[in-house]
């Protein structure tokens, strides 16, 4: 009895001490992840790797989707037909043309996270301690950031590297945003280096603040209004400083080209200000070509015709026809893509699918487009495609003619500067110059670059009509504030008209 | 194989032979008598009167009387009647009569978590299964066994793939994101929910799900699965418990002998249905109404092929099992090896597994330690083939064939496979060209020792161990005319380790004070979960051969860069220490109370919130005991139960602030991106594990001396603290971020099992068996909307079906209402080409199981019906190749799309066009045996036995089949009920035997 209860006892002990030692302060150290000590602080990394990094988001601007489609897709330059089974894509593409878009739009949604996570990522650069060109280079990206930000949704949130995630972000307006924008252009225009045109301009220069900030300016009576369906005025003030900021551009070496293609080539041009050198322009042909060509393309979008026949003959910016000589994508034109199609050896293509051969029409519905509706655009060529260009000097000097035409003063008239443009374009002269021909001459020197919403609510012509579009509402000059968004932030108030 | 089969024969005419000769005559007397109820005095109508030793007898009339011719050297009778304890009486004289008396009412033990009670004692709602309930036949997984048994268990295999993962919804899903199914828990292991081998990521073709992790054990080694329902019985099980719980006990050596079992099943298994496709003529002409004559003369490649049926066959399964058990006064063993080898019914595709386990169980000390240990090892071989979730508008190897033109012949006439582009694949040369393969080796096992501290007080310590290494290759030729596959080749490696660790100490009290009954365990655990992956992806190999790329990786030519890209690696630990304490309090038998408490810390919360306590509370009043019941009930017990339970199944650490390098990846135009460094959680001291509050009201009764027995149960089940990824306010370092949102899912539910035995009498029972469930389900106080069921295929990026938003049921249906066609054949959405609630959900309301069980003398037969109501499948399959457009691309269509008014043209855009009633009623299992009399026979027991399995399903679903839940997860929120080229499923019938020596 008495070697029982020692038995006992000595169980009930190693109970105890196994219950002691198994006992543990649950905390298991990540071995595979890099762990910030100090809780939810803010840490700094390194400035060159975090400044590299940020040049890296300005591929997500090659996407045909989010900005690209919000900035285009839009306007009276494309139409995303829906064609059969292809390119429903639950009506996103066709919401955007037809002007009935909601808060809960993808690309919408795509846009505003995309924008403000890369905003972001220049907070962290600025509050790592960067040097001066450092720091300047995260302000000009911040700014391009926020511009494109304030541009689609009017008001942007914004939040200190030390505030953390469950801090509402605080929410400019409109004018303060532009007022943020401008003086950290303002900041960093010092510190830029002087870089003159490249095909391979993807650092932030001065030349590229002067761009934005030019920019900035010539719609500052949109982004200052105190309705953002306007009425816009624009400030004779204003409008001395773009054209005090083109000409800085031009005293930095840069000038129109006279080859138009040329600027989207590879090739040496010295229009080229500011471009991405991550992603690339693949995007842009395989958006439009048909899959029956080479690159086999999504067979997309299109322009409309009312837009097509805004050029007239003579004009290199209308296209080029392909080379047919057999080489890699010699099948593929360049500029506006129409009627019969090739393959590089110059026979004609037929549809896989239909069995029809292959003739881009005029003609475009946006609902219950068969295969081969619409003119396909091509300005990077899959031959030899350059890097994917956010400025280049033919859009600042179009900005000069049109801070003259609105009231600054220079000793050229916008008419002599806009045919100044078209004579490198090969067109024929203009004798005058209504807003009309200006806004025109954007779009026929810009078109499918990715900003026409901009000059269309600039001109007022953003609620207008035109093919497969015939919703005008006013309030669409801004997108709404994404729904998720909207519920993750009370700061958030959502855009009149949504 | 071959030497097998005739093996098999040889056994099986032997069989038969001895069958017809095993009938020999003695010489013969009658006795009769009348068999009455002890207490009564009534005669009992139906008794079964049998001679002792031998199958002969026969059952008494209406007056209770029996009469039955026996042999002269026969002594005992042996009767017996439902409810009443069986009596061997003495052969006296020719008459026999005996007075029988209500017997002690046959008490089944469930098992419970740290320990087991009588179902007549337990508080909460519990099912036991036991061996001789489990589904029969083909069966991979444990959970496939009990697949409609158990009322308010709803089992969703993803698809008819061996071995495809499971869904298990114990009384409804209770969370937003992944971390539904229950936990399991293997002879006292619980095991971790993740998996344990790789899903795939099949280059162009899309990327598949991991199969059912619990693929290792063998279904011929469990003798019961338990299933713990209530929180009042999960509670013990605390921040796991609010999924329910399913507790798998393995079988034991029994009996003073021991024993040698061999079984041997051999399964043919074919689709059920196929799509109904248009054949070559058919096609061409259908094609030439949209395109015109020449147009389809141009795509006419001369065949007529049946796609679908090349990449089909009968595929045959096999399986051995043999066991040696046996047992002696102080301990019992059990040694069992298994062998299962199933084709799966689409070419190339299969599973695998060698099972090995070892249960023994000794005690010393004159009884008072125990030293018991549990293990098994497995090996299993998935032969994966690239059937995916979310293939494109080029589709999987399924979604080929069936679209692909049906006039392209296999092979052209040099006997070289036709590739006729990178958007229409040839299946059988994506069969043929790609070898993807998964190997496992995972070991479960536990050592226990348990020592009875007093009579009263034991203590038991356990160490359990969940050990598995996985490997996944999948290989693709450069020779498969695929998009980024070309040329090229591409190959996948993917490991994956688990090493979990296991240590529980606990006491048990059990003591008697007068009236009072007492029962105590009190107790700590200490689990480690251990998780390791790496994964490597290349491309541009020398070689064309599948296997020579994966067995000679070097042949991956990256002299040229970007060949070889790490995909990644992680290695994630997590602990859960727990104290837990559950006391039973019986009094006088008839009021029985629990009360459980467990606290759980891990290391998935923050820091404010490492410890959960989980409480539960149940009360028993046994109403039989009670004096006032009328003797109609034979028994009547009412059960209260609440409890809290937690839900940890949340992904690891998202309360620190870290960062990670991204995965590498080569996309489809070789270019490899990837690498960033990304913050991957954020600080988030607070967060913490779901919460489920659940209360629980049932009825057991019995009638008739339990002749009619069942039970009912009401339940109210709400989670709270739903953890989910939500979008962060911008600007942010990352779009999301983990939290706790007070938002509640309440499932409401009511299940009624009811067991019944129609007829038992002599040579011929009939029992049945059926329950009922319904679980209503809804999203309250929540002001989120998450999207998910993303919808894949040709114009359809960025589509969705299904939305997460407060007042609607979980992963309700969200979609255009579709009016048909106008006139262009454009389609008509009434309400606009807007998405809405369609009042539509995809989880059945009501199911229900029916198993009919016969048994005539020797002859068994049973039969088992599953069926699952008020829901709705989204067909994917339809939306992305069943339409106008698909088929005026050259694509091949089903017969109905075929002059439905739809111009080719139109855009299927995701509506109600697609969505169809999910209802259905399954013959999902029939079992016919025969148990030969042994006594001549070399054998202790033999039984042979042909199962069929889903022999006949009702559905208005024109897809293969409604029991189809293909991920389509987006944002990781889960979705249900969407079919995409989902793997088909089969009909099988199998051949068995049982031989005991």
């Amino acid at each position: 009895m008495i070697k029982f209860k020692y038995l006992t006892f000595s169980f009930l002990l190693v109970g105890l001490i196994s219950l002691n030692y198994s006992c543990t302060d649950l905390n298991v150290d990540p071995t595979d992840s890099i762990v910030s000590e100090g809780g939810s602080g803010f840490i700094p990394g390194d400035p060159g790797e975090l400044l590299a990094s940020s040049y890296k988001d300005l591929g997500s601007f090659t996407d045909q989707n989010n900005m690209y489609a919000l900035g285009t897709h839009v306007t009276d330059e494309m139409i995303p037909p829906t064609r059969g089974v292809d390119w429903g894509d639950n009506g996103v593409w066709r919401t955007l043309h037809a002007h009935n878009w909601d808060a809960t739009h993808t690309s919408v949604l795509g846009a505003w996270n995309s924008l403000h996570g890369n905003a972001y990522k220049t907070n962290e650069i600025i509050a790592s301690g960067p040097n001066a060109e450092q720091e300047a280079e995260a302000r000009f990206l911040r700014a391009f950031f926020m511009y494109h930000a304030m541009d689609f949704f009017g008001q942007v949130p914004f939040r200190e590297v030390t505030e953390g995630p469950d801090v509402d972000p605080k929410v400019l307006s409109r004018s303060e945003a532009f007022d943020f924008i401008v003086n950290d252009l303002e900041t960093a225009v010092a510190n830029l280096p002087s870089i003159g045109p490249s095909a391979t301009n993807s650092r932030a220069s001065k030349a590229a603040a002067y761009f934005l900030l030019a920019k900035l300016h010539l719609n500052k009576g949109v982004y200052k209004a105190s309705d953002p369906v306007g009425p816009y005025s624009f400030e004779a003030a204003d409008m001395n400083k773009v054209i005090e900021y083109v000409d800085l551009i031009a005293s930095e070496g840069y000038s129109l080209d006279a080859d138009y293609f040329n600027i989207f080539t590879a090739n040496a041009s010295p229009e080229i200000i500011f471009t991405s050198a991550e992603g690339s322009a693949q995007n842009r042909w395989m958006m439009t070509l048909h899959y029956d060509q080479n690159p086999s393309g999504w067979n997309g979008f299109a322009t409309l015709a009312d837009f097509y026949n805004k050029f007239q003959e003579p004009d290199q910016r209308l296209g080029q026809d392909p080379a047919l000589d057999g080489s890699d994508f010699g099948g593929i034109g360049r500029g506006f893509l129409k009627g019969q199609q090739y393959n590089s050896n110059g026979e004609p293509l037929t549809d896989t699918r239909s069995q029809k051969s292959l003739q881009f029409t005029e003609d475009v519905p946006l609902a219950g487009a068969a295969t081969e509706k619409g003119i396909r655009v091509i300005k990077y060529h899959p031959a030899d495609a350059g890097q994917y260009i956010f400025m280049r000097y033919a859009d600042a000097h179009l900005m000069k003619a049109e801070a003259i035409q609105r009231g600054g003063s220079s000793s050229s008239s916008a008419l002599d500067l806009v045919n100044e443009l078209r004579e490198a374009r090969g067109a024929n002269a203009l004798s005058s110059l209504s807003d009309d021909d200006l806004l025109d001459e954007r779009g026929r020197e810009l078109y499918w670059e990715g900003y026409r919403r901009t000059d269309m609510v600039r001109f007022g012509k953003f609620a207008g009509t035109w093919h497969e579009k015939s919703v005008t509402d006013d309030f669409r000059v801004l997108y709404p504030i994404p729904a998720t968004a909207l519920s993750s932030n009370p700061n958030l108030v959502q855009n009149p008209g949504y | 194989m071959e030497k097998l089969n005739s093996h098999f024969l040889k056994l099986c005419l032997f069989i038969f032979v001895s069958f017809f000769v095993s009938s020999v005559s003695f010489g013969q007397r009658t006795v009769s008598g009348t068999i009455t109820d002890a207490e009564t005095g009534d005669p009992l109508i139906g008794a079964n009167v049998i001679i002792t030793g031998t199958s002969t007898g026969t059952i008494t009339d209406l007056d209770g009387n029996y009469s039955l011719s026996v042999p002269d050297d026969a002594v005992t009778l042996s009767i017996s009647y439902t409810g009443f304890t069986e009596q061997i009486a003495p052969i006296t004289g020719d008459v026999v009569n005996v007075a029988l008396s209500a017997g002690q009412i046959l008490d089944e033990v469930v098992v419970v978590g740290y320990g087991a009670v009588k179902k007549s004692d337990a508080t909460g709602a519990v099912v036991g299964v036991t061996e001789e309930d489990f589904n029969k036949g083909v069966v991979v997984s444990p959970e496939q066994l009990i697949q409609g048994r158990a009322a308010g268990v709803q089992i969703t295999t993803a698809s008819g793939e061996p071995g495809a993962g499971a869904s298990i919804r114990i009384r409804g899903a209770g969370s937003i994101r992944n971390g539904n199914n229950p936990l399991f828990v293997v002879d006292g292991v619980p095991l971790n929910g993740s998996s344990s081998t790789g899903g795939g990521n099949d280059a162009g073709l899309g990327s598949s799900s991991a199969r059912n992790p619990l693929n290792f054990l063998n279904p011929q080694d469990i003798a019961s699965i338990d299933i713990l329902k209530d929180a009042s019985a999960t509670a013990i099980y605390g921040s796991r418990g609010a999924n329910g719980v399913v507790l798998i006990t393995t079988k034991k050596g029994s009996g003073q002998k021991n024993k040698i079992d061999y079984s041997f099943n051999l399964g043919f298994s074919n689709i059920t249905k196929k799509y109904d496709l248009l054949n070559a003529d058919e096609f061409l002409d259908a094609y030439a109404q949209f395109n015109g004559q020449a147009a389809a003369a141009s795509l006419d490649g001369g065949a007529d092929t049946d796609w679908q049926a090349e990449i089909l066959r009968t595929a045959i399964t096999q399986g051995h099992n043999i066991a040696f058990s046996g047992s002696t006064d102080a301990g019992n063993y059990r040694l069992s090896f298994g062998v299962h080898d199933q084709e799966g019914i689409i070419k190339e595709s299969g599973f695998q597994r060698y099972t090995g386990r070892f249960n023994a169980e000794q005690r010393f000390l004159n009884d008072r330690l125990t030293i018991a240990s549990q293990i098994t090892l497995a090996q299993t071989k998935d032969d994966n083939v690239p059937i995916t979730d979310n293939s494109g508008f080029r589709g999987d190897l399924m979604g080929n064939a069936l679209k692909l033109n049906p006039t392209l012949p296999v092979r052209d006439s040099n006997g070289e496979l036709v590739q006729p582009s990178q958007t229409e694949y040839n299946p059988v040369a994506i069969l043929e060209l790609s070898e993807d393969y998964t190997n496992t080796l995972r070991g479960l096992g536990n050592v226990s020792a348990e020592y009875k501290l007093t009579n009263n007080l034991s203590f038991k310590s356990l160490i359990g161990f969940d050990r598995s290494f996985s490997s996944r290759n999948s290989a693709f030729s450069r020779d498969l005319n695929a998009a980024g596959i070309i040329n090229k080749g591409r190959l996948y490696m993917n490991d994956i380790q688990i090493n979990d660790r296991l240590w529980e100490n606990y006491f048990s009290y059990n003591n008697t004070f007068g009236a009072a009954n007492l029962s105590a365990v009190l107790g700590y655990s200490y689990q480690q979960f251990n998780y390791y992956t790496k994964g490597f992806e290349m491309t541009n190999f020398n070689t064309a051969d599948p296997l020579l790329m994966i067995n000679n990786i070097a042949s991956a030519n990256i002299s040229g860069g970007n060949a070889i890209v790490p995909t990644n690696s992680s290695n994630t630990t997590d602990e859960l220490q727990s104290y837990f304490t559950r006391v039973n309090l019986g009094i006088a038998d008839k009021y029985i109370f629990t009360g459980t408490l467990r606290t759980d810390g891990s290391t998935r919360f923050g820091d404010n919130n490492r410890y959960g306590l989980f409480p539960s509370l149940a009360f028993k009043w046994r109403l039989i005991d009670e004096a006032f019941i009328p003797d109609l009930f034979s028994d009547l017990g009412l059960r209260i139960g609440y409890g809290v339970t937690g839900n940890q199944e949340i992904p690891y650490n998202l309360f620190q602030p870290r960062s990670r390098y991204s995965g590498w990846d080569i996309n489809e135009g070789g270019d490899v991106n990837g690498g960033g460094l990304n913050a991957v959680s954020f600080a988030n001291d607070d967060l913490k594990w779901e919460t489920t509050t659940q209360i629980n009201l049932g009825l057991d009764f019995g009638f008739m001396n339990n002749r009619l027995s069942g039970s009912v149960d009401v339940y109210r089940k709400n989670t709270n603290d739903l953890l989910l990824q939500i979008v962060s306010a911008q600007p942010s370092p990352q779009p999301f971020r983990w939290e706790n949102l007070d938002a509640d899912i309440i499932n409401n539910g009511v299940e009624l099992a009811l067991n019944y035995v129609a007829v038992d009498i002599s040579k011929f029972s009939w029992d049945i068996n059926f329950n009922i469930a319904r679980n209503i389900n809804t999203i309250q106080n929540y002001k989120g909307i998450n999207d998910t069921g993303g919808i894949n295929g040709q114009g359809l990026t960025g589509a969705f079906a299904q939305r997460i938003q407060e007042g609607q049921p979980l992963y309700a249906f969200f979609l255009r209402e579709f009016g048909g066609f106008d006139a262009e054949g454009i389609s008509i959405y009434p309400n606009g080409d807007k998405q809405e609630f369609v009042g539509a959900q995809p989880i059945p309301t009501l199911s229900l199981g029916l198993t009919n069980s016969f048994s005539f003398g020797n002859v068994d037969f049973n039969f088992f019906f599953n069926g699952q109501f008020g829901h709705h499948i989204y067909s994917n399959t339809a939306n992305a190749f069943f339409t106008a457009g698909s088929l005026a691309n050259g694509r091949n269509v089903t017969k109905d799309v075929v002059g439905n008014g739809e111009s080719n043209l139109n855009a299927p855009d995701v509506s109600t066009r697609f969505l169809e009633r999910g209802d259905f009623l399954r013959l999902q299992n029939a079992n016919l045996g025969y148990t030969f009399e042994t006594g001549s026979l070399p054998f202790s027991n033999l039984r042979v036995f042909l199962t069929g399995q889903n022999l006949f399903l009702w559905t208005q679903y024109s897809g293969q089949d409604p029991e189809v839940d293909t991920n389509k997860s987006l944002n990781g929120i889960p979705s249900v009920g969407i079919d995409y080229t989902a793997y088909p499923r089969a009909r099988t019938f199998t051949l068995g035997v049982n031989v005991g020596f």
